[in-house]
């Protein structure tokens, strides 16, 4: 690290790097500490990539009035950031007297909660918006959309480091102090950031940070939810995402929903666990999965998974009624220059700008900022080959040559993308890097074909050595040397 | 727009012995397309000998064996185009290359699908656990070891029998690493019971039948598999689970034609195959597009690839000159017992070969071809194992019009 | 004093399932074999199992950092480590090609390391 810092963010999250995209708007010194080596890694990347309408929660909800800001912009938010998305709407769909009673019920709350054009339809409308659904009823939502969380998390940070952000990865907070002149000293993995401001943005570790920065602890409570990814084989028969209605407890049990690359998503399930981070997809949940996704979507066949994964959620609750609490933006007198952010789960990703705005505004409280007048809200991606006409293909190949070798079969990546990818702004240098920024090795074969070249080029672009090589974190390393 | 008589998608074994058949049935304009920079295919990472047997009446290793179709291919000046890869195959024959050079449009007159075969993955089987580093299919794992040099591991656990995994057993034993398992879902190997002798019983190697492996632990690099033996219907039985340490994890369960570019074209497949459905020129459901090796069906053997691909090069050559092949109306179905056959469909009036495999390993067998009540063909084997295509010519000579015919399998 | 075993044949892809009475080195009974391959590969197993290994080398200069060698002709099987000592330290430079021998008469067993590849330059290729 270098020199003192204005503002260190804690976790590189969705909403982390939205605050700093955000913050990077006035003239200050911002870094972000992540303790993974990308960004994403968490909750951020772990989830169903919906952009959210905002029906599914409680009107006067911080979190609702989050979610349809972010939803309302993201048009312009995408066109900012080069974030592929597509506004395709959401069906929830019910079956038989009691489900129907419970879905006419939350489309109250969708209309109380101003959600626009929600329709109640029946059977015949369902198939023509989607013949591949089914159901007596449903509640249409024209106003949910899908977007890629890697691709929009990875755009803000891009965005905040062509802005002056720095990140720090493999940076993980063990403890912090607040010196005599008021000064946060932040330790962390490689040593101590100084930082006049604090804000802790660190998802699931958000409950271990909040104390330190001098916040109240609480207790967290997570919900574990296993994915199942299926080939675009499956996605081409889904045009937006299906919900079955929401059970007794007013939770949705697996539901499908298309990504905006031209898969399915198949989940999630929903298992309360302790604070324990288990990552583990189970047998059971695989079972789930496959059962209740085939209820919903015909498509749902096993020769059609890709992969599974898995998400954890933060929830905070009230101590006393043990109700999940409200997205937390939390500062405290006693705790000058910190902002503590608590409890953001879902609709987190929908929410992460207006989150991060409302976060600028309580530092505008405590100091004034002076508008970084270089601010550029626009960011360009890696231009996917892919998603060209053959036209414009052509035109790349014949400026760059590196266009004209597909290194990624499935998703049909490019040489010139992968070397793009490599020397990306934030400086990440794994391998699952590399794929989410590009999409190389997410298809059917799962990098059979290109993980090879991807090792090679990763290897020789940063002059590497084979067993410095890593998955996707510190000692998941790939190789253990030479053969010879 | 660049037109061709054929283009041949792969340049493995079975691109390059369709296209020098096709080359000394005098067609003349031949080219290969190839996504790596050399041609040979899959065989370019097989260092191990054994093929040849069948098409040479020699052992060699894959590159030496490939070697001999690309001297020869090379001798009869036919075109390949390396290091581009066919991004496209529109159902009117028109295929799309990108290529360092640019994005190529080329009309042809006949496609010869020839793009192998991919490895089934984890994900595809939804293994339970983690996600950690130190995952590979063998295919991989073979080619970071024999073409990068690359040792990805060094306490070894395998999963699935397939003869890839085996042949990776023997490899990284005599590479220094130490191979502590090989364990097979199914009651039976899916390898052949040759390499189950000399890569693994040769270096004292367990193989564990009816087992599975039932969870991955570890969160960044593999620490370890539990396993479990299986019940018949292939469900772990509670009691039985084990936990392996190790450091890497190869799987070798099964693999897939690769036939997105066939669905592109608008191929049809078969769900037994995962390839194609051809008639007895190996001409799939649309005119002029054929398919041979891996891409119609997985082999055991290179030497049936190769084999394979020649066959079809009479007909590719007189659908070029006559632009049709003769209607095949019968079709051919098999008996349960019987997993696949190729062709599925024939025309009742040439000789032709035919190819299947059993479901399950069956002792003293005959085959039988029959057409309603009437005997076309039988052999008698002193086995038949899933792992082994069987393989043996069928005469037109019994065979009438119309009727639909049925290939089984009998245990004596 | 006989003995029973069953071998499984390695000479072809057949794989022959051959069940074997035999007292020492001499076959009493033999059985399953579809050709006379089987019966020599039955005795030799008995008197003095075989095998063939391949294997590379580091190759300089060539557009892969390996070259594949095999042996020429089966070394006794209790071998297999002293030959792959032999193998692991040899070092090639391109080009190479098929059927150069890159050890002749390894461990003194008759049989030749031969390189299985063809390898120009790097900057030939």
């Amino acid at each position: 690290m270098d020199g003192v810092f204005d503002v260190a963010i804690i976790g590189g999250g969705v909403i982390g790097s939205a605050v700093a995209r955000e913050l990077s708007r006035y003239q200050l010194r911002i870094c972000v500490l992540e303790k993974e080596l990308d960004v994403c890694n968490g909750v951020s990347g772990r989830n169903t990539g919906l952009l959210h309408s905002g029906i599914l929660n409680e009107e006067g909800l911080l979190r609702t009035e989050c979610c349809k800001e972010g939803n309302a912009e993201f048009e312009q938010v995408a066109r900012e950031l080069d974030v592929p998305f597509r506004r395709c709407g959401k069906l929830i769909v019910s079956f038989g007297e009691e489900e129907r009673i419970r879905l006419e019920g939350l489309y109250r709350r969708g209309l109380k909660n101003g959600i626009p054009g929600i329709r109640m339809i029946g059977h015949d409308e369902i198939k023509e918006i989607e013949p591949n659904a089914d159901g007596d009823f449903a509640i249409f939502i024209p106003s949910a959309g899908i977007l890629c969380p890697f691709t929009y998390t990875i755009a803000l940070a891009e965005n905040a480091a062509m802005n002056g952000v720095t990140y720090y990865f493999n940076e993980e907070v063990t403890g912090i102090a607040r010196a005599g002149d008021g000064m946060f000293a932040i330790h962390a993995t490689s040593g101590t950031f100084v930082s006049r401001w604090a804000i802790n943005c660190s998802g699931l570790s958000s409950y271990q940070i909040s104390p330190m920065l001098g916040f109240d602890s609480y207790k967290p409570k997570r919900v574990k939810g296993q994915y199942e990814i299926l080939d675009k084989k499956a996605g081409a028969y889904l045009s937006l995402p299906i919900y079955p209605t929401p059970n007794e407890y007013g939770a949705f049990d697996v539901h499908v929903t298309p990504t905006i690359e031209g898969n399915v998503l198949v989940g999630p399930t929903i298992e309360n666990i302790g604070t324990e981070l288990d990552y583990s997809a189970t047998q059971e949940m695989i079972n789930t999965l496959g059962c209740s996704g085939e209820k919903l979507f015909a498509q749902v066949k096993r020769d059609y998974y890709i992969r599974n994964y898995v998400g954890i959620f933060p929830t905070a609750e009230d101590p006393l009624t043990h109700a999940e609490l409200d997205f937390q933006i939390q500062t405290k007198p006693s705790v000058p220059h910190a902002v503590n952010l608590v409890g953001i789960n879902s609709p987190g990703l929908t929410s992460a700008l207006p989150i991060a705005r409302r976060v600028v505004a309580k530092v505008k409280e405590q100091e004034l900022l002076i508008v970084n007048k270089t601010f550029n809200p626009v960011r360009k991606g890696i231009v996917r080959f892919s998603s060209l006409e053959r036209e414009e293909q052509d035109r790349l190949i014949r400026q760059n040559p590196d266009y004209g070798e597909i290194y990624c079969r499935c998703e049909c990546v490019t040489k010139a993308e992968i070397k793009q990818a490599i020397h990306n702004v934030l400086g990440v240098c794994t391998i699952s890097g590399i794929k989410y920024r590009t999409r190389a090795s997410m298809g059917r074969c799962q990098g059979g074909y290109c993980e090879t070249r991807l090792t090679a080029m990763l290897q020789d672009e940063l002059r590497l050595d084979k067993t410095d090589i890593l998955l996707n974190k510190k000692g998941a390393y790939m190789f253990t040397g030479k053969v010879k | 727009m660049e037109r061709r008589d054929v283009v041949i998608i792969g340049g493995g074994p079975a691109g390059l012995a369709a296209a020098v058949e096709l080359k000394k049935r005098n067609i003349a304009d031949v080219l290969i397309i190839e996504r790596e920079k050399q041609l040979g295919g899959i065989l370019r990472q097989c260092i191990h000998d054994g093929f040849g047997l069948t098409r040479f009446g020699e052992s060699f290793s894959g590159p030496e064996y490939s070697q001999r179709f690309i001297d020869e291919a090379a001798a009869l000046g036919i075109d390949a185009m390396t290091n581009a890869t066919v991004i496209d195959l529109s159902p009117d024959k028109v295929v799309t290359v990108a290529a360092q050079d640019g994005l190529k449009r080329i009309q042809a007159n006949a496609v010869i699908l020839a793009m192998g075969c991919r490895e089934r993955t984890r994900g595809a089987l939804a293994i339970p656990g983690s996600r950690p580093s130190g995952i590979y299919t063998a295919g991989v794992a073979q080619s970071y070891m024999n073409l990068y040099n690359t040792m990805v591991g060094k306490e070894i656990v395998i999963m699935g029998s397939g003869d890839i995994g085996l042949i990776m057993a023997r490899r990284f034993t005599l590479e220094g690493a130490h191979v502590k398992a090989v364990f097979e879902v199914l009651p039976y190997p899916s390898g052949l019971p040759r390499n189950i002798e000399q890569c693994l019983n040769d270096y004292d190697i367990p193989l564990y039948l009816s087992h599975s492996v039932i969870n991955i632990v570890g969160d960044k690099r593999i620490e370890g598999v539990e396993v479990a033996q299986v019940d018949a219907r292939m469900n772990p039985i509670s009691g039985t689970n084990r936990y392996f340490p190790c450091d890497t994890l190869i799987l070798s369960v099964g693999l897939i034609p690769e036939n997105e570019l066939s669905l592109a074209a608008g191929v049809e497949l078969d769900v037994r195959t995962k390839g194609a459905f051809v008639d007895e020129s190996h001409q799939t459901s649309v005119p002029g597009v054929f398919a041979a090796g891996n891409v119609l069906h997985v082999h055991d053997l290179v030497d049936f690839v190769s084999l394979e691909a020649e066959s079809l090069a009479e007909s590719a050559a007189q659908f070029i000159r006559e632009g049709e092949l003769p209607a095949c109306g019968i079709a051919l179905t098999p008996s349960p017992e019987i997993g696949h056959i190729i062709p599925q469909k024939i025309s009742g009036t040439r000789d032709f070969q035919l190819s299947l495999r059993v479901r399950k390993p069956v002792g003293k067998c005959k085959i039988v071809v029959r057409q309603g009540e009437r005997e076309i063909k039988s052999v008698s084997l002193p086995k038949a194992i899933p792992a082994e295509m069987i393989q043996f010519a069928v005469s037109c000579e019994k065979i009438s019009s119309g009727e639909p015919i049925e290939v089984s399998v009998y245990e004596r | 004093m006989s003995d029973k075993r069953t071998f499984t044949c390695i000479v072809c892809p057949n794989g022959c399932t051959i069940e074997t009475v035999f007292d020492g080195d001499k076959i009493l009974e033999i059985n399953g074999q579809q050709c006379k391959r089987g019966e020599e590969y039955v005795r030799q197993e008995l008197t003095d199992p075989r095998r063939t290994i391949a294997s590379s080398v580091p190759i300089s200069g060539a557009t892969l950092p390996l070259c594949s060698v095999r042996l020429t002709k089966a070394i006794p099987k209790r071998e297999i480590f002293n030959v792959m000592r032999e193998i692991n330290k040899v070092r090639l430079a391109a080009p190479v090609s098929i059927g150069h021998v890159v050890i002749q008469d390894v461990c003194g067993l008759g049989s030749d390391v031969i390189v299985t590849k063809n390898l120009p330059k790097a900057t030939e290729a």
